[in-house]
């Protein structure tokens, strides 16, 4: 499936912006779980348990953060790509 | 007139912008059309360094002017506000004082003891500081694209351009080296070199599964400077990557002249989200985990 992708990709002339595409793709879709889940399991917390709110807060950040910086792993791997072919 | 204004409901309004949106959008198609590709605008001349004094390894270029001026902006903000201490806070105070809590508690004390927190708190502080101003000052437009100048009154002024120096790669890999290096000194001089070393292991490891686990442990050690590195990196230059294409890259680049008005929404949200979140978001992660690094070396875990 994926190596027939590619060959379309290289086929129609994508090769530069391909890995771009891909690399920011797959990583949006990773990051978008994540960081819906956290801000689900953040509501969640805060409608069980509102007196930890403050705390749930700063915690949520330091989450948000980091599942959000996998995006961007994603797409600094696409732009190497994009640079080296 | 204003009466009319006055008059109209939220919504309303909301209706009139989108028509306004997408009636410009229609007119600028029917105008100027459908254009060519252009193969001459290069999106990482954007991001350039040019060298503006000729002095080897000191040369002065655009990102050495930022980090300059975010140094200034830490060193000169926090001593102007301290030399001005009121009983009766105004409201920069409130906002520093904020700030100052932010840093005390949640930053350092939230993740260290306190014995700790006493010694690391002004370089952490310094830390989240000096990335905040850089961060906060990138998304101010200044004169520094020298490449593209522009005429007032006979002086060639060079154009006004969004950069941060947090946007290229050197400089948060160079502070993460700073925050690796004094992890792992801390960790040795408190524990002694082997003591260090068995504290990467998680407890409750014995036996041959540690031939797998300690190789892991080492390398996610040395990961921690990649990931603190490419993740402040890439935030920023990813920020300033798509308020470039929103806001005209992509009209120059595909001659497209109607997306520069249809996107220019975009680039206005992204660039309230980049300036009101992500700026102090990422100085905020960076000087968190730099402590949570540190605190972690010492322990036994």
């Amino acid at each position: 499936m994926l190596t027939h992708v590619l060959s379309l990709g290289a086929a129609s002339g994508l090769t530069k912006g391909f890995g771009i595409a891909i690399g920011g793709g797959l990583g949006a879709v990773g990051a978008g779980v994540g960081i819906g889940i956290i801000f689900g399991k953040v509501i969640e917390a805060v409608t069980r348990q509102p007196e930890m709110r403050d705390e749930i807060t700063s915690i949520q950040w330091l989450g948000f953060a980091l599942t959000e910086a996998v995006f961007f792993y994603g797409l600094v791997a696409g732009l190497l790509s994009y640079v080296l072919t | 007139m204003t009466d009319r204004l006055n008059k109209l409901t939220t919504k309303q309004i909301l209706w009139i912008l989108v028509g306004v949106w997408l009636g410009g959008t229609i007119i600028l198609i029917a105008a100027l059309g459908f254009g060519h590709r252009n193969n001459e605008f290069q999106i990482q001349n954007e991001f350039k360094l040019v060298n503006w004094t000729h002095w080897g390894v000191f040369s002065i270029n655009r990102a050495v002017v930022y980090l300059f001026l975010a140094a200034f902006l830490t060193v000169g903000t926090m001593l102007w506000i301290s030399r001005r201490m009121q009983m009766r806070p105004n409201r920069v105070q409130t906002a520093v004082e904020t700030l100052y809590s932010l840093m005390r508690d949640n930053i350092t004390r939230g993740n260290m003891p306190d014995s700790m927190a006493r010694t690391w708190f002004p370089f952490l502080a310094a830390l989240f500081l000096f990335l905040w101003w850089s961060n906060i000052i990138g998304y101010l437009p200044l004169p520094t694209n020298s490449e593209q100048t522009f005429n007032l009154f006979g002086a060639h002024i060079p154009s006004f351009a969004l950069y941060a120096s947090t946007a290229n790669i050197s400089v948060p890999l160079v502070l993460a080296v700073i925050v690796f290096v004094i992890f792992n000194v801390v960790g040795i001089t408190k524990q002694g070199p082997i003591g260090y070393t068995k504290s990467l292991i998680p407890s409750g490891v014995h036996g041959p599964i540690l031939l797998l686990i300690f190789p892991l442990e080492v390398v996610s050690t040395f990961t921690r400077l990649i990931s603190l590195t490419v993740r402040l990196f890439a935030n920023i230059l990813a920020g300033h990557l798509i308020i470039l294409f929103m806001a005209g890259g992509l009209a120059v680049i595909l001659g497209l002249s109607f997306l520069g008005w249809a996107l220019l929404p975009v680039a206005v949200l992204v660039y309230l989200f980049e300036l009101g979140l992500i700026a102090t978001l990422q100085a905020f992660i960076f000087a968190t985990l730099a402590a949570i690094y540190i605190a972690g070396s010492v322990t036994h875990h």
